[in-house]
């Protein structure tokens, strides 16, 4: 199973890699939208973690780019906030975001929301 | 052990770089640059810093941040203006920020009621009162705010989730709470924005099913006849049975929770709950793609239907119809298997490619010390190829000969590897200046030139206390007031210029400003009523300028609390000249100062030549050497002093006998013996006169003070290809010396 995450902050980053290859995951990583849109034009995923706020594309443009594509419709994506306002995390939603993570995750509800979301 | 301790130090390096960069934003904006662009950058970096210290549960951080990034959520769309008074704020908030980052590092705690007072503030222009009017009421108000809004609710499965507020429209709103047991009878219909936005209905099944006993059964009701069928229509929707012990309304609302207002739901709690369920369970989920007899359908079993798609409709599937399971996109297990088949196919291990990487500096400087060791052996290996061995063994030579080359790669290599740009002290400068024109009421600006300069990172650690000193002068006793400069027929505000530029194997950064330059009248009076110089004693403009480095000096009439302690400039050059470098001052009235650091690019290797004094190898850094002379061809004289002095090109140039200077005897005839040209600080020479020029190399400098002790006129010491010790000559030191000599 492969994780393409998507995060400006290094430290997020490095805690999504540990927890999700400590759970069998192969995980990319993508420093903002941009990036990661270019992962996905190259890469075979199985889930997207993504961060909202981050310099060149934030999440919510990288998820609708991302659905426009029409390449990965049915990929399922999780958007990372701390956000606990409702309106983040619905245009993320609205821009075709599967779900949601609210920071700060513990490793074993990171692996339970994935798993609510992948085959 | 300890993963958490390593991305703990990933945090706290993210953060300095974080807190560096809303320094950087705040000082455009400042500067008048309010785009979106700054404002989300700095949104950014507290948002990042929230998000890293919530993992960590660093929680009064977390707190601050919190409230702080609010303000500024409100600031980037517009509902809080980014007035003067608001960046003040900001400024002050990203100093406590500093100070909680800080705080957490160290294991500190500030205690609750620390920034209580910002945070108070931050909540009344969220709430749209206006600055300062907020009152005394610093207490813990915000606190309680914060819990109930960054409580993460939404992943936390426990039962006690169940009391967290749903939004108004929520459609589980009216659900009950309590945790009811038994018979749950669920409709479930999905929107296509369910399907839009990848959400799956078997997934969501699958995790009722954990809950408890499942029955699923598909509507198929609504499906139309072939002719008028939608490849993306939704003609699907479910009604479940749950049969759970420990099952609650809101435990079920949860696993919807992805999908909610994306699909039409209800919950139903079963009167009679423990009547088994009238239909026939089915606990395999695969059960969903096996239909039910559609006895109220138009007619057409879902086999029929699915049979007829196949042979009728190639090209596209029944799009979303929700009994397929996203049978629209390229079917996701064939995809799977796909990508499976290219992992195995050898691309496995096709990563993002990794831009950098952070390496412990430890590890970075044994590599740089034993690349100086190398240095070393390669140089004693040239050493020792005399005529006889170099005309029998060429090919040796040559070895040697590309050694050296690779050695010198090597060596800028790993230097390359530690250089940094300037830039993260210049940083952090503009905050400086800022709090020191408010607290002196003067409206300064600061240019900065050459940020991208790099520089040995040892080098660049030093650097920051000697600048703040530097330009802590130039905004205290540089710069004049607006009143001052108005009457001078000067712009109101003054600058500074703090550029940074590459000049051979040196750096030179330069404090420039436009204020009233030295005032050398009152210098030279300071330094003659504490005898620094004696009462008739004549000094050149230059040499006064240069008194403001001698510990103790200080012309501030009241002592400041931003500089004038008279600790400043002598900190500076003992600070300066620690790391190899040196500092001059050229001041003109009335137009301002400029004082430049000279810095080598790397504190490890120096190029020098090599000299003899009686008996003993010592090394000139060749950066300061203008030129060699021999004796026999110099033209010495005497000062009227008595000094004895060296005539080149017209202009006397003090003359330093290096016998002399260290005692040291068995010197050759005068006539034999050479002078070594120096260039030192300000663009004053001194002669060094010794007693043979050995030749050019590089050395790694070995500190002396470390292992020994600080001597005068020596820099450091080091060791020679041969295995001997040499000094190395401080012609700065010596120079400075001589100034004293005469002084005293």
């Amino acid at each position: 199973m492969r994780v393409l995450t998507v995060d400006d902050s290094r430290t997020i980053l490095a805690m999504l890699h540990h927890t999700l290859s400590n759970a069998g995951f192969e995980v990319l990583q993508a420093e903002d939208g941009q990036k990661g849109l270019d992962v996905l034009a190259t890469e075979a995923v199985d889930v997207v973690i993504t961060d909202i706020n981050m310099p060149v594309m934030d999440g919510i443009e990288f998820i609708k780019n991302v659905r426009a594509s029409g390449q990965h419709n049915s990929l399922p994506i999780l958007i990372l906030t701390t956000e606990t306002s409702q309106d983040k995390r619905d245009q993320g939603r609205a821009a075709g975001g599967t779900g949601w993570i609210v920071k700060p995750f513990d490793p074993e509800k990171l692996i339970s929301v994935i798993n609510r979301v992948v085959h | 052990m300890s993963d958490l301790d390593d991305f703990k130090a990933t945090f706290f390096d993210e953060c300095s770089e974080l807190l560096g960069e809303l320094e950087e934003q705040f000082a455009a904006i400042e500067a008048g640059d309010r785009t979106a662009n700054r404002l989300n950058a700095v949104f950014r970096a507290v948002h990042s810093i929230k998000g890293g210290g919530g993992a960590f549960g660093f929680v009064e951080m977390v707190a601050f941040a919190h409230a702080y990034e609010t303000l500024l959520d409100h600031v980037r769309d517009g509902r809080i203006e980014l007035s003067d008074p608001v960046t003040v704020l900001c400024i002050r908030a990203n100093d406590l920020l500093a100070d909680f980052v800080k705080a957490a590092r160290t294991g500190a705690s500030l205690g609750p009621g620390y920034g209580a007072d910002e945070r108070a503030q931050f909540d009344a222009l969220t709430r749209g009162e206006p600055i300062g009017s907020h009152g005394g009421d610093a207490g813990g108000a915000p606190m309680d705010e914060f819990d109930i809004d960054f409580v993460p609710v939404m992943v936390d499965l426990a039962p006690s989730a169940a009391a967290a507020p749903a939004p108004a429209e929520d459609s589980f709103a009216n659900l009950p709470l309590t945790a009811e047991r038994g018979h749950w009878e669920i409709h479930f219909a999905p929107h296509s924005e369910l399907y839009s936005r990848a959400n799956d209905p078997l997934l969501l099944f699958r995790e009722l099913g954990n809950l408890g006993e499942l029955t699923v059964t598909a509507k198929l009701g609504e499906i139309p006849p072939l002719a008028d069928f939608e490849p993306y229509g939704i003609y699907c929707s479910w009604e479940l049975t749950l049969v759970s012990p420990t099952a609650t309304a809101a435990s079920i609302a949860e696993v919807f929770e992805f999908v909610e207002g994306n699909c039409d739901l209800s919950i139903a709690l079963l009167a009679g709950a423990n009547n088994p369920p009238a239909e026939p369970t089915l606990d395999e989920l695969a059960a969903l793609v096996m239909p039910p007899v559609a006895d109220d359908g138009p007619g057409l079993s879902f086999a029929d239907l699915a049979e007829t798609l196949k042979t009728e409709a190639p090209v596209r599937a029944p799009a979303a119809a929700p009994i397929l399971l996203r049978p629209a996109e390229p079917a996701p297990m064939s995809a799977a298997e796909e990508s499976d088949a290219d992992r195995r196919g050898g691309e496995a291990d096709r990563r993002t490619a990794v831009q950098s990487i952070r390496v412990d500096l430890d590890k970075v400087d044994r590599v740089v010390n034993m690349v100086g060791e190398l240095v070393i052996t390669q140089s004693m290996l040239t050493q020792q190829m005399d005529d006889t061995l170099r005309a029998r063994y060429q090919e040796l030579v040559r070895g040697l000969e590309v050694l050296a080359q690779t050695t010198r790669g090597l060596q800028d290599a790993v230097m390359a590897i530690r250089a940094q740009p300037v830039k993260s002290v210049f940083s952090r400068m503009p905050r400086l200046v800022r709090d020191l024109a408010q607290k002196t009421g003067k409206k300064i600006k600061l240019e900065t030139i050459g940020e991208a300069t790099e520089i040995d990172k040892t080098v660049i650690e030093q650097l920051s206390d000697p600048l703040t000193h530097m330009i802590r002068n130039s905004c205290d006793h540089g710069i004049e007031t607006p009143e001052a400069r108005r009457a001078l027929g000067k712009p109101e505000i003054g600058t500074i210029r703090l550029s940074a530029e590459q000049a051979g194997g040196n750096i030179l950064i330069a404090v420039e400003d436009d204020g009233g330059g030295i005032n050398r009248d009152r210098v030279l009076q300071v330094a003659r009523d504490r005898l620094v110089i004696g009462p008739d004693q004549q000094l050149t403009e230059e040499q006064i300028d240069n008194l403001i480095f001698a510990p103790g000096f200080s012309t501030a009439t009241e002592v400041s609390d931003i500089s004038g302690r008279g600790v400043g400039m002598d900190v500076v050059l003992s600070n300066i000249k620690k790391i190899g470098g040196s500092v001059h001052v050229r001041s003109r009235t009335g137009q301002g100062t400029r004082m430049t650091l000279r810095l080598p690019l790397t504190l490890a290797v120096l190029d020098v030549m090599l000299v003899r004094v009686g008996p003993s190898p010592y090394v000139v850094p060749l950066s300061s050497i203008v030129e060699t002379i021999q004796c026999s061809r110099a033209d010495f004289g005497r000062a009227p002093s008595g000094a004895k002095v060296l005539r080149v090109r017209g202009e006397y140039v003090q003359v330093v006998d290096l016998a002399e200077r260290f005692e040291l005897t068995g010197g050759a005839e005068l006539a034999n013996r050479f002078v070594v040209l120096c260039e030192a600080e300000g663009g004053t020479k001194v002669a060094l006169v010794v007693d043979d020029i050995i030749g050019q190399q590089q050395v790694v400098i070995k500190s002396l003070e470390e292992n020994f002790e600080s001597i005068d006129g020596i820099a450091g010491g080091t060791i020679l290809g041969d295995g001997n010790v040499a000094l190395i000559v401080d012609v700065q030191g010596l120079k400075a010396q001589k100034l004293h000599k005469n002084a005293a």
